[in-house]
């Protein structure tokens, strides 16, 4: 069993703590008595993944087993995560796959023969045909690719279902294949606690209808957080277990699988990055030292394409299957025992170091707004209870924040930066002066559906990821940033952690307290 | 673009340096002491160090490069090697110990024939916690890892060393001596010379604390004066417990500091009467003991011409 997670004060027997820098990464001193709090170790991962797949599947939590729930003429659909998880994307074969394979055999043995796969991408980029292969495996790929197995299209309108709306008004559409199904089986990983539950099959599968009523600011600036997904802390999870519950109602049958990682993200020879500093042997020392010159030196294109092939050796630490409450219940359990991590008490500036990889990076680049999103998204988020800093606090975050855009992947996000941020970066006045222009222009449609284009409103909602963070931080300083593309962003840039705890000083004194969140792999800060 | 400044490859190893690591002896900051999981065990090979090449290595280590050293740095001066005449080995060596010098100036003092057959006892969290530490001693002083209050396991490998006929070279106190005075004997030493049947050679070694005490990696300026006595074998009394047995090392070690003040016949005669000055040093606080235990030794022989007295 690994060690659980623990909070270190830093003192003169600290060594220089390694903090990402998106395609870098360094070793940064802290002063003394900062605070970084460390994810428990990686647990270990199920030795028989097969094994333990049938039996969940043979034995879910409150529902029929899966062999039971299957019947010959029966019209099933199974729908899986898209490449938005895991990050890294996982060695092969991905835990997808596993899943997936023997869902398909079972199917096949009850003689079911009306069978669809849809990548639950919702406004996500579509998956490219190798990108779908690595997730599902060359045999799924092979006899459903591409007729049976497809990307879910949410502006396909001819293919989506209207289901109605919950008791809060909230639309809910949905994928129509999924919809009219004797069976939705969803197949998930739940990376972080944000993922998973009825998250899932309401937003994966639905249209931007579907997602407006809790992708906007009020219902961001209303999840504190939304990585704590208990009733009453998350309005994005309580609207999405409505939508969940109104599914039900209406006759949408899901069974849903779940799964969780440990925290094996680095892939030899960098699995010094998964270990605490004071533990490198004198080879991982020697392995940073190389890794970081050659990094450096190496041209930015080949850096990006050696970052790009990072697979994670993610070891699979728990299957649950059945009723979607039942199963996330005990997902969220398994979650948390990998990355929860008791902290007490807030302070007054939190740091972080943003890695290479985001959810709507892989394969890809991450732009500024991705950069804002996952700083100030999904990291400022990755607590229960209360943010690990203080109301008006500074948040200090490390990266380069290049003004670089991937022109196939992110074309709505290049006119968002440009024409929308220069403008405002007031989430509620983009909201309303700016939203509706991007979500229905035909063109960024017309990408989304043909091309490999994440949907016209998606930058959008990276920006509302935020809100939450931009409201209640005082501060936030990206330590190496681009300055002009910091200034677009609202942040400001400096040029070493030195000078940002210096500039810092205007907003929390000269001598604030300090906490690092040392991640990846990731941490939930458990606040008290 | 104002990136983040980058640094030169020199202040990247230093960087990592600051977390560097020699081996396995744990770093850890203070508050992460209670996630550590304790160094797995480990040993450290030694046989190597006592095969032939081990042997020759170790003599050309000890005659060309520490004995130069000591012999340098310090002035040592040897007396009773006579004693071991007509002495069957293995036997054991033990000494009053408070300088890393110690083991050096037995090793390096002792005649060839008894040296190339001799192993020292080392602790093994502290000579054997890392591998350069480790290899160092195995070759240098012959030492094998020896537990610290391990009890009867701990003289396992003590015991088939001596079966092989080695001597050994044993610290009964377990530690330097922090303030220069001899500490109470750990009784293991005497009960291993017990039950392997083997003669005990007490050695005093005086004037190392004050030419190099705990803490000192380097002996003091000056050629600091250094005796090494070698006392008569002990053999255990009829009848004799291994606790009286390891008393009797110890006044054995009193009666060579005895003898080194005074003279061999006025030693000799202290003891039959049981006034033999004991090696606990003064009473009193701390800083006395230190005090007194640091006193550097007279220098013996004639006084250097440019000076007026003795």
């Amino acid at each position: 069993m690994g060690r659980p997670g623990f909070v270190l004060e830093v003192d003169e027997r600290t060594p220089p703590l390694l903090v990402h820098e998106g395609e870098g990464f360094r070793l940064q001193k802290f002063p003394l008595g900062s605070r970084v709090i460390y994810p428990p170790d990686a647990l270990p991962g199920i030795k028989d993944v097969r094994g333990a797949i049938r039996r969940a599947l043979a034995e879910p939590h409150d529902a029929e087993p899966l062999e039971e729930l299957l019947k010959p003429g029966m019209k099933l659909t199974i729908a899986f995560d898209d490449i938005s998880i895991p990050l890294p994307p996982m060695q092969e074969p991905d835990v997808r796959q596993l899943i997936l394979e023997e869902v398909i055999e079972l199917a096949a043995a009850k003689g079911v023969e009306d069978l669809k796969l849809i990548v639950a991408n919702s406004l996500h980029r579509r998956m490219t045909g190798d990108e779908i292969k690595h997730a599902v495996g060359e045999r799924v790929f092979r006899s459903f690719y591409p007729r049976d197995l497809t990307n879910h299209d949410a502006e396909d309108h001819a293919n989506l279902t209207y289901v109605g709306t919950t008791n809060k008004g909230e639309d809910v559409e949905i994928n129509k294949r999924a919809a009219e199904s004797d069976l939705i089986v969803y197949v998930n990983i739940n990376l972080v606690a944000m993922d998973g539950g009825h998250k899932s099959v309401p937003v994966g599968l639905a249209s931007y209808r579907g997602v407006r009523p809790h992708h906007n600011v009020s219902t961001m600036l209303h999840s504190k957080s939304y990585m704590d997904p208990r009733p009453g802390h998350s309005a994005i999870h309580d609207s999405c277990a409505r939508m969940g519950q109104l599914l039900k109602d209406s006759g949408v049958r899901i069974f849903t699988i779940e799964t969780t990682l440990n925290n094996e993200v680095f892939p030899q020879p960098f699995g010094f990055m998964n270990k605490r500093e004071w533990e490198w042997s004198l080879k991982e020392q020697a392995t940073y030292l190389a890794a970081k010159k050659a990094n450096e030196m190496a041209p930015p294109k080949l850096r990006h394409q050696v970052w790009m092939r990072v697979l994670a050796p993610y070891g699979v630490t728990g299957i649950n299957a059945g009723e979607t409450e039942a199963v996330h219940e005990r997902t969220l359990a398994r979650l948390h025992q990998q990355q929860l991590t008791e902290v007490n008490g807030q302070s007054d500036v939190m740091v972080v170091g943003l890695p290479f990889i985001g959810p709507y990076n892989v394969n890809s680049i991450m732009n500024p707004i991705l950069v804002h999103c996952l700083g100030l998204g999904y990291l400022f988020n990755m607590y229960r209870n209360k943010p690990v800093v203080r109301p008006g606090g500074a948040m200090i975050m490390f990266h380069p924040v290049p003004w670089e855009f991937h022109q196939v992947h992110h074309p709505s996000y290049v006119d968002f930066f440009e024409e929308v941020l220069s403008q405002t970066t007031d989430p509620s006045t983009i909201e309303s002066k700016y939203e509706q222009q991007y979500a229905t222009d035909p063109w960024y449609i017309h990408l989304y559906r043909k091309s490999h284009a994440y949907h016209g409103v998606h930058p959008f909602y990276m920006w509302y990821w935020g809100a939450h963070a931009l409201d209640y931080l005082g501060d936030v300083i990206v330590v190496g940033g681009n300055p002009k593309a910091c200034e677009r962003l609202g942040y400001r840039a400096a040029t070493s952690f030195r000078d940002a705890l210096e500039m810092a000083g205007d907003t929390v004194g000269r001598s604030p307290s300090i906490t690092y969140l040392h991640v990846p792999p990731l941490a939930i800060a458990d606040v008290r | 673009m104002a990136r983040s400044t980058k640094h030169s490859l020199a202040d990247e190893v230093r960087n990592v340096a600051k977390g560097w690591r020699w081996g396995r002896r744990p770093v850890a900051p203070r508050t992460a002491e209670a996630h550590t999981p304790p160094a797995e065990p480990w040993s450290f090979p030694t046989d190597w160090a006592r095969s032939p090449a081990g042997r020759a290595a170790r003599d050309l280590v000890l005659s060309g490069v520490m004995k130069p050293i000591v012999w340098n740095e310090t002035s040592p001066e040897v007396f009773g090697l006579d004693n071991l005449e007509g002495v069957q080995p293995p036997v054991m060596f033990i000494s009053n110990h408070s300088s890393h010098l110690d083991a050096t100036l037995i090793l390096t003092t002792l005649p060839p024939k008894w040296r190339n057959k001799t192993a020292t006892a080392a602790a093994k969290d502290y000579f054997f916690d890392v591998w350069w530490r480790s290899a160092f001693t195995a070759l240098v002083y012959g030492g094998f890892p020896i537990e610290r209050g391990g009890g009867e396991r701990a003289t396992d490998k003590a015991k088939e060393l001596i079966g092989d006929g080695w001597n050994l070279i044993v610290f009964p106190e377990g530690t330097r001596s922090a303030d220069g005075w001899m500490q109470r004997f750990r009784h293991g030493s005497a009960r291993l010379a017990i039950d392997m049947g083997m003669p005990v050679v007490p050695i005093a070694i005086i004037g190392a604390y004050a030419a190099m005490p705990k803490g000192r990696f380097w002996p003091k300026p000056g050629r600091p004066p250094i005796r090494v006595r070698y006392g008569r074998p002990l053999r255990q009394a009829e009848g004799q417990s291994h606790q009286a047995f390891s008393l009797r090392m110890q006044s054995a070690i009193a009666e060579l500091f005895d003898e080194d003040r005074t003279s061999w016949w006025e030693a000799r005669r202290r003891a039959a009467t049981g006034a033999t000055p004991k090696l606990s040093g003064p009473s009193g606080p701390k800083w006395r003991r230190t005090w007194e235990g640091s006193r550097d030794i007279r220098r013996r022989g004639r006084p250097p011409a440019w000076r007026s007295g003795g």
